[in-house]
């Protein structure tokens, strides 16, 4: 099989481009006079996984956080480009980013349960958005979503902070998922678990892909080859702003990658 | 969703999408594997029979196999690529790289079979090589059956049969050479009982591909790799 190198990234067209939930087109971003990434024309398919993989500073997190606009709260941080979500610009004039926000959840690196109880972790967002259904319901549905309600249900009342870092990183996505997102935004969310908490995050992925499009940023290559469903493989540039190399199916790109730079990083050949 | 929900107990498989896909595949190869013993049958029914219509047949089911194997060969690829499998569960990978491989030759083996059905159609044939080939043909298909057997029960004993199985089955082909030279007088005779020996050839490795299988099956339980027998190939 001949593997090309060439310099401009390889992407699948999609057939109707605002068909999908959400995507970028020639997104640049910078942070102050810095060129963080460049020229990101990316797009992600509704209920499906999407990995971001590449090595350390080629803006992955960067561009994860374009997704729902929390690059706005670095001040000198600047998006070019388009950010579309169902077609729409979210950093055109007059979007709300709390809105935003609400619609496309993010769930980080390191769990960060607020200090409340577990039953207040999850229904605090969805409180402070104005909810008025049944919160007991909602606390038992995001929890049992997460895959941790058979963990906590009798144990509400205690603090979030007594669970372990699994437990913990569970506790987080049943917090962004009782807020109803449609997109859910996860920034390494094992890189701080061990390897069985780690599998279970990835099996629960699985589950809510049902519902959810996932976008996942991730250090490890077998994560992303076991869990998701489309891989975007984004390397630094010589002037070190992060741009798109590949972007295809999963199985694509661990079996048979086009662009040389890709297979050179998946199998460890690179630089 | 994972069974802890609502079960008050942690799951007890965190990989279960992987080990579902892996057991969706060892399926697939038990389905090709009762395809290869059927074929085998039939081949045998064909050759001892002289049904070249029956030939036909063994050759067109080859065809599933071959789809088979190459959907399996994707999936397995797939998989190690995207799994990173490893313990029993890489022990059981490469079992099912091995058995892929070593069915799909089986089947060519049987239309190796029907195809030599086919070349000696017309020609005058010796009951007593025919009925040599037809006591191996019996003798070969409970080999599949046992190999395929272990594997499904996980039977380390079960596997163990299997070098036992094989003798008869390679003292009747060694003996075929003779079957064979006792021909000689009748040119028309002697060109039926060389395509036999190929027949015979045929036969006598798909009863070592069955202990192949055997060794396997024993590869994936103890994790130790040993070869049953040394008398794989005969002369």
């Amino acid at each position: 099989m001949e593997l090309v190198d060439q310099t401009e990234p390889i992407v699948e067209t999609p057939a109707r481009p605002t068909s999908h939930p959400i995507e970028t087109r020639g997104m640049s971003v910078h942070y102050g006079s810095f060129r963080a990434v460049k020229d990101i024309t990316l797009f992600c398919q509704e209920r499906k996984i999407t990995a971001l993989i590449g090595p350390s500073g080629c803006g992955k997190s960067t561009v994860l956080r374009c997704f729902n606009r929390l690059n706005d709260l670095i001040p000198t941080a600047r998006v070019d480009g388009e950010v579309l979500y169902h077609g729409e610009n979210i950093y055109r004039d007059g979007v709300d980013p709390v809105e935003v926000r609400r619609r496309i959840g993010m769930v980080f690196q390191k769990p960060n349960p607020f200090p409340k109880s577990i039953r207040e972790n999850v229904a605090w967002g969805a409180r402070i958005n104005g909810y008025r259904g049944d919160l007991g319901e909602l606390v038992e549905d995001a929890l049992t979503q997460a895959a941790l309600w058979a963990e906590v249900k009798d144990k509400l009342d205690e603090s979030g902070l007594t669970l372990s870092g699994g437990q913990q990183q569970r506790l987080c996505i049943a917090r962004a998922i009782a807020i109803k997102p449609e997109i859910l935004l996860m920034d390494e969310p094992t890189s701080a678990l061990d390897p069985l908490a780690t599998l279970r995050i990835e099996e629960l992925l699985q589950d809510l892909k049902e519902k959810y499009t996932i976008i996942i940023v991730t250090h490890n290559m077998q994560q992303a080859a076991r869990a998701s469903d489309f891989t975007a493989f984004l390397n630094m540039d010589l002037d070190r702003a992060g741009f798109l190399v590949e972007f295809g199916s999963t199985e694509e790109i661990f079996t048979r990658p086009r662009q040389k730079a890709t297979e050179d990083y998946i199998t460890g050949r690179f630089g | 969703m994972t069974d802890a929900k609502g079960s008050g107990s942690p799951p007890k498989d965190v990989r279960h999408h992987f080990h579902d896909q892996m057991a969706a595949l060892e399926r697939s190869m038990l389905g090709v594997a009762e395809t290869a013993e059927t074929m085998v049958g039939m081949a045998v029914e064909a050759v001892t029979t002289g049904n070249v219509v029956l030939a036909d047949q063994v050759i067109a089911l080859d065809a599933q196999i071959d789809n088979t194997y190459q959907a399996a060969h994707d999936q397995w690829i797939r998989l190690v690529a995207r799994q990173s499998p490893v313990a029993s569960d890489l022990r059981m990978m490469s079992v099912l790289l091995h058995l892929n491989i070593t069915l799909e030759r089986m089947g060519d083996q049987a239309v190796n079979i029907a195809k030599l059905t086919k070349v000696v159609d017309g020609l005058p044939r010796s009951e007593k090589i025919v009925e040599a080939l037809r006591e191996m043909g019996d003798l070969v298909r409970p080999m599949i059956r046992t190999a395929i057997h272990a594997l499904v029960r996980r039977d380390i004993d079960e596997t163990r049969l299997l070098p036992a199985m094989d003798e008869p089955l390679d003292r009747l082909n060694r003996n075929m050479y003779r079957e064979v030279v006792a021909c000689g007088a009748d040119d028309k005779l002697l060109e039926w009982a060389t395509r036999m020996m190929m027949v015979s050839r045929a036969l006598e490795r798909i009863g070592d591909q069955s202990v192949d299988i055997g060794e396997q099956v024993a590869y994936l339980l103890t994790g130790e790799l040993h070869e049953f027998n040394d008398t794989g190939s005969a002369p």
